[in-house]
Formats: structure tokens, sequence, C-alpha cells
């Protein structure tokens, strides 16, 4: 595992040179019959060359919302990008024409998504959908689109490829099929790949050939991976940095190593206490209270702050830092290191 | 947590297995179950559910047989936690539908309190499915969305009105929601207005109703976010306190498991591979499935970040209509030699300290032991 210093979380400013991908305080939201809901609020990452990021969350912290606008798959209407920037190769996505989009993604963007079977068509073969991948962007003939497509499944550890390029989709099974789809995803040698919880849906022993297998095409390729899951095993062994996801928002950022060892925001330290560890039995576990906000109504101030065991209400806190009013910013809290929590010094002591 | 031998350091641990131990309603229970000499609750013997596989729309015709569960043995004493893993598709959910009689077993023995379950009728077998009771993954779908939670709670009275007057079904149903830790105001809401974990919660207020002695909990937090699933272990291990519940606890996730379980049983294709209490499958384990399905399992501590071995699997599991002779996992398996092709090895204590399903059991430390 690698960790290259610019892995240290410079989040902010337009034009990192280092970054491939930078997404920019970007918001989404849904205009729906239960009112507006506000899925993604000012969320802002880089990702460089060979370089794994991981963005983790619970359902509905807006994980899987961001990575669709960044793919141009949201459907709009009901979603709607407010503001933002998606900086790719120079050029911001959402400032470009939707051909022009397309041409841009297409082979530089790619994404794999969490369930393989219904992300494949089940109507054509295996080979047949990898293969399209050439045909569209670079007109490859179907013969050679073929060749290329065993080679690609040879390349993601199909055994037997070459009997298997003419399968259809249910005829594999499930650790298969997420090949099957890392295989398309990887065709054009995309710089960044997105995994939308690439392995939630498998068995650990498959999740470890798979990530595995991730893991080692990054290697080869020099891509960067943006992993979006909720399983903090997965992103402790396979990511650099971290972005923790809570009510469409990062609320803390930096190295694995730092975030994981000395959370500087509560709802990160609850995460981590709330979850048993296969390497002991542990004592009671110390789960978060309450449940994760409906992003239609996101509480005021700090959207966690009425699950938080460290928040200030009233008179108890700083002026400008009273919980359920103020927004605290994302912010540098050590080097390295940024969270959005009015008492993050509190939090980081309180474990040390 | 008896790796202390090797490590003082884990007193905390220690406290809370004490602080639980002595909690424990029945003393005869959980943890000394090994050697105790009590009546075990629930007795599982070479138990076997074969799905026929037919062929042919009006003469259909049987072409064969899926072993979803094929030849498992299990105890489960009183107020215990027995955790039962293993991957999709190896028979876990059969087994808990077999338990509560949703099923009925091709072969093999339920005993429970010493009598056999599959032969039971009428009054029998009403009183056997009031006292063993099943909470499942999808508190989406396991709850009828018509019903209100009150009548969803209730409904069980219904059939067994012996256990709550009519009178006081009410305020039974508040003081249930109220100990699973919802609103008793909510009685006359409706499913869809709850999230997931209060769904769950509304799943096991269901099953204490009846006031069980056992619940079969298949997959109970596996639909739940990591914040939320903390809560309904919590209250799955509180109530077991209180009501002297005995569990068995199905789940694909190994930490869960481990957590919340006295002893764990190891589930591949059908049968039980090992088991033992949670030290001696976590800590030791023995047959090369259970090594390499702990050797998968992402660790959290930044420190222990590619400190523990790793053993990948080949391959996928096998069919369980046309499972391998011999030993069921030789097929995956590194230490497989001509007699394993020929000789399914029995479910045995080969020196191990712990019973295995290896001709070539080894004890061997796969996760490292926490600092």
């Amino acid at each position: 595992m690698t960790h290259p210093s610019s892995t240290a979380a410079a989040v902010r400013g337009p034009g990192d040179p280092t970054a491939v991908l930078e997404v920019d305080d970007l918001h989404v939201r849904f205009r729906t019959d239960s009112g507006l809901v506000r899925a993604v609020n000012g969320l802002s990452y880089t990702v460089g060359a060979g370089e794994t990021l991981a963005i983790l969350g619970e359902s509905g912290s807006g994980k899987s919302v961001s990575a669709q606008a960044i793919m141009g798959i949201l459907d709009m209407p009901p979603a709607e990008i407010t503001t933002g920037r998606i900086w790719f190769e120079g050029r911001n996505l959402l400032d470009l024409p939707a051909e022009e989009q397309r041409k841009v993604r297409g082979p530089g963007i790619s994404m794999i998504f969490q369930d393989a079977l219904s992300s494949l068509n089940p109507v054509y073969s295996v080979g047949y959908q990898i293969g399209e991948m050439f045909r569209a962007h670079r007109g490859t003939s179907k013969k050679e689109a073929r060749t290329l497509a065993v080679e690609l499944m040879e390349r993601v550890r199909i055994p037997a490829a070459a009997e298997r390029v003419n399968d259809y989709p249910h005829q594999f099974s499930g650790g298969m099929r997420q090949r099957v789809m890392i295989a398309m995803a990887i065709a054009l040698d995309p710089k960044i790949l997105i995994a939308d919880e690439p392995t939630t849906a498998l068995d650990v022993t498959v999740q470890a050939q798979v990530m595995d297998l991730l893991k080692d095409l990054q290697r080869e390729t020099g891509m960067g991976l943006v992993l979006i899951t909720h399983d903090l095993g997965v992103v402790n062994e396979v990511a650099d940095k971290v972005a923790v996801m809570y009510a469409g928002k990062a609320v803390e950022t930096g190295t694995i190593d730092d975030v994981f060892s000395r959370p500087a925001h509560p709802y990160t330290e609850g995460l981590m206490s709330s979850v048993p560890q296969v390497e002991a039995k542990g004592g009671r576990l110390r789960p978060i209270v309450g449940q994760p906000p409906n992003l239609a109504r996101i509480p005021d101030g700090c959207s966690f702050h009425p699950r938080c065991s460290h928040r200030r209400l009233g008179t108890a806190a700083r002026p400008g830092a009273e919980c359920s009013i103020d927004v605290p910013p994302l912010r540098p809290v050590l080097p390295g290191r940024e969270a959005a929590c009015h008492y993050s010094e509190e939090v980081l002591g309180g474990r040390g | 947590m008896a790796a202390a031998d090797t490590n003082g350091e884990v007193v905390p641990t220690t406290d809370a297995e004490v602080e639980k131990a002595g909690q424990a309603p029945l003393g005869t229970g959980a943890h000394e179950h090994a050697g105790s000499t009590s009546e075990p609750l629930l007795q599982l013997r070479g138990l076997k559910k074969h799905f026929p596989l037919t062929q042919g729309i009006l003469f259909k015709k049987t072409i064969g047989h899926v072993r979803a569960v094929d030849g498992v043995d299990l105890t489960l004493g009183r107020g215990e936690t027995l955790g039962l893993v293993g991957e999709s598709g190896c028979g876990k959910s059969t087994v808990s539908k077999l338990l509560v009689a949703l099923e009925k077993p091709t072969d093999g023995q339920i005993l429970y309190k010493g009598r056999d379950v599959t032969k039971m009728t009428g009054r029998q077998l009403k009183q056997y499915r009031r006292e063993v009771q099943i909470i499942f993954q999808d508190p989406y779908a396991s709850l009828n969305p018509r019903m209100t939670v009150g009548d969803i709670v209730a409904e069980g009275w219904a059939v067994h009105a012996d256990i709550a007057p009519r009178k006081g079904r009410l305020k039974r149903t508040q003081e249930l929601l109220d100990r699973v830790g919802l609103n008793p105001d909510y009685v006359n809401r409706y499913p869809h207005q709850f999230s997931g974990g209060q769904r769950q919660r509304i799943g096991i207020a269901r099953a204490l109703a009846l006031q069980p002695e056992v619940i079969v909990c298949d997959e109970p937090v596996s639909a739940l976010d990591v914040s939320v699933q903390a809560q309904v272990v919590n209250l799955l291990e509180d109530l077991q306190d209180d009501f002297g519940l005995a569990y068995l606890f199905i789940a694909h996730d190994l930490s869960v498991v481990r957590h919340i379980s006295d002893r764990v049983a190891v589930m591949y294709l059908g049968s039980i591979v090992e088991e033992g209490t949670d030290l001696d499958v976590y800590g030791r384990p023995s047959h090369p499935y259970t090594q390499a399905l702990l050797s998968s399992v992402p660790l959290h501590e930044p420190h222990l970040r590619g400190q523990k071995e790793r053993i990948l699997l080949q391959g996928d599991v096998p069919s369980p209509a046309n499972p391998p002779s011999g030993c069921r996992f030789r097929t995956r398996c590194w230490k497989a030699q001509d007699i394993c092709a020929t000789e399914p090895p029995p479910l045995i204590d080969r020196g191990q300290g712990h019973p295995s399903a290896c001709h070539f059991a080894e004890a061997r430390e796969v996760v490292p032991v926490e600092q």
C-alpha cells in the first residue's frame, strides 16, 4: 500500500496540480413530492493518480449521489446540481455540453456498481457488453472487439475466458459478474475508477478476491480509485485517504491512519466504536443514538448535533459555536486533517 | 478473554464478559455449557433438508436434489447465544426455517426439551411454535404494510390467547414497544412510517410478545446501517439478560457473530465444519475454510493492516445439487489429499481443543490478537 505525501488531504482550491479528479463545493438536490431533498451539500475532494480515496458513509449520506453527479448519470429532473465544479483533466465537466461531457467521461472516468446483475444487460453476452466499449469509443470491428473482450476477461482473472465470452450474465456467479463489470470499466484505461459499494453484495472470501483485483489493476494502470463504501474494514485495508460523509457533507478528511487511529469528528468516533471487530470479542458496543437524518429535513446548525455526545447547546457553547445554530465549516484541525466540528480538539483529546 | 495468558492488557474485555455472565439468568446456561450436565434446550441431530430439482411442466420428473442442509448437528443451551456463520448458499437460512417448523426436514431430528419436533402435531406443535420465535433479515418485507404496529405485535395473541388477556392487550403492546426502545404512542402507526432500525425493533417486539425461550435471529442486523446495527445488537443482548432468552444468531458478518455469541459454528455447503467458543473459532481456527474466511475479513485498526495472513480461496462454492464427494471443501482446499475425496471428515476434536471437520485439522492463528 502506498502513502505518497501528496495524500495529505488538501481538499480545497480549484486546480490542485497533482489531482486528476477534483470535486469542488458540489451541491445536488432533488425536487420530490415530499419537499426538497438536499442530497449533497458542498462536497469537495481530490483524487490523484494511483491514489485511493474512500468515501465512507451510511445510507442516505449522499455518497452515491455525488458519484452519480460526477458520472453524469443523475436523472435530471428530479435531480439538479445547483452549484459546484467537477474538474477533470483541467476542465470543469459541468461547463461542457452533454455530448462533450460524454466524450470526456467515456474513456476517462468509469464506474462500477454494487449490484452487478442489474447493471449488466441480461439479453447480451458478456463478451458483447465488454466489447461495446471498444466499438462505441474506438470504432473497433465486432470481431476484434470480441478478441479484446477475451483479453480483458483474462486480465480480471475470469477462468476459461475464451469459452465464457459468449455466456450471459446469469450464467456467472456474483463475484464473476463483478469482474465482468470491472472488465468493462477498465476497458478504455480510465484515469479514474469510481467503485460504488463494489463488494457489499459479495461474501467475504469473494470480497477479498475482488478488492485484491482492484488494487492490482490500480498498480498496473496508475488509475485513481474512488471507493464508496460503508465498511470501515474495507476502507482501512485498501484506501490511502478517506472522506467521511454525513448528511451530504464531508465531516472529516485525512489519511486512513490518522482518521482511524484518532478521529476528529464525533460521527467518525461514533462509527468506530459502534462496529464490533473480528480480532476481539470486545465489550458492549457504544452505538450512536438516534437515526441518520432525513435529507428533506436536515437539522439546523451542525447536521449531526441531535445525535452527538460532544454537542454544546445554549450557554455551554463558545460564542459562534452553538451546535444547533452555527454550521461548523470543514476546517484544518491537524496537519493534513480537516473536520467539520466546533469542538474537534475535544474529540481528539478525548481519545488520545 | 482467555487470550489474557499471552497478553495482560485485555482486562476490560474480561470484565465485560464476567459482568455478562453474572447477569445471565440461569447459571447452567451459556458459559459453562460445554461442561454442564443439564439438558440442552434445543438439539439438532443429523438434520437434513433436500429440495427436489424437477424438470417438465405437466409431468414433473425429479432429476436431482439440492442438498441445502446435509447433516447438521447443533446444540443450544438455555440463555445461550449460538452463532452460525457461513457464506450465502451454505444453508444457514434453511436451518432457521427448519427450526421454526416452516420447513419439514428430509431426515434427522430436532429435539426441543428432549422431544422430537418433526413428530409434533396439534397442541404440542402450537406450543413449540410459541416458544421458538424468529426475527427475519429484511425489516421491510417481514412486516405487513397494511397492519398497524400494534396489530403486528399483538397478532400472535390471536392464536395464543392465554398469554395476554383480551382486556390488557393494548397496554401489553405498549409495554413491549417501550421495552424495545420505541415510543409506545406509535401503536397506531404503519410500518412504512418507521426507519429500518425501528422496523427491526418492531419485529423483535412481535417475537417477544409470545414469551419465547428461543429466538432464531436470521441475519437480524445485516440490512441495517452501521450506527443502527449496534443499537439493535445491544438491544438483543439486554433482552437476553432480562428474559433469559437463547439465541441462534445466524449471520454472514463474522465480527458481529463473534461479538454476540457464546459459541460459534461455521457452516459450509450444508454442514458444520467447525464449532467452538468464540476464542476457539476466531483465535485458534483449525478448519482450512474457517481460516480462509477469517483471513478475508478486513480489519479496522490501521496498525493491524497487513499483519494478517492472507489465504485467498480459489474458485467458487460448488453447487449444493452436486456436492463434491468426501469432504465438501476439498475442491478449494490447499491441504486436500486422496483421503479427502473418499472419506467425509467427521466433526470431532483431533487434538486442537474443539470439534473440526477436517482430516488435517490444525489450530493456527489467522487474525492478529488485539494489543
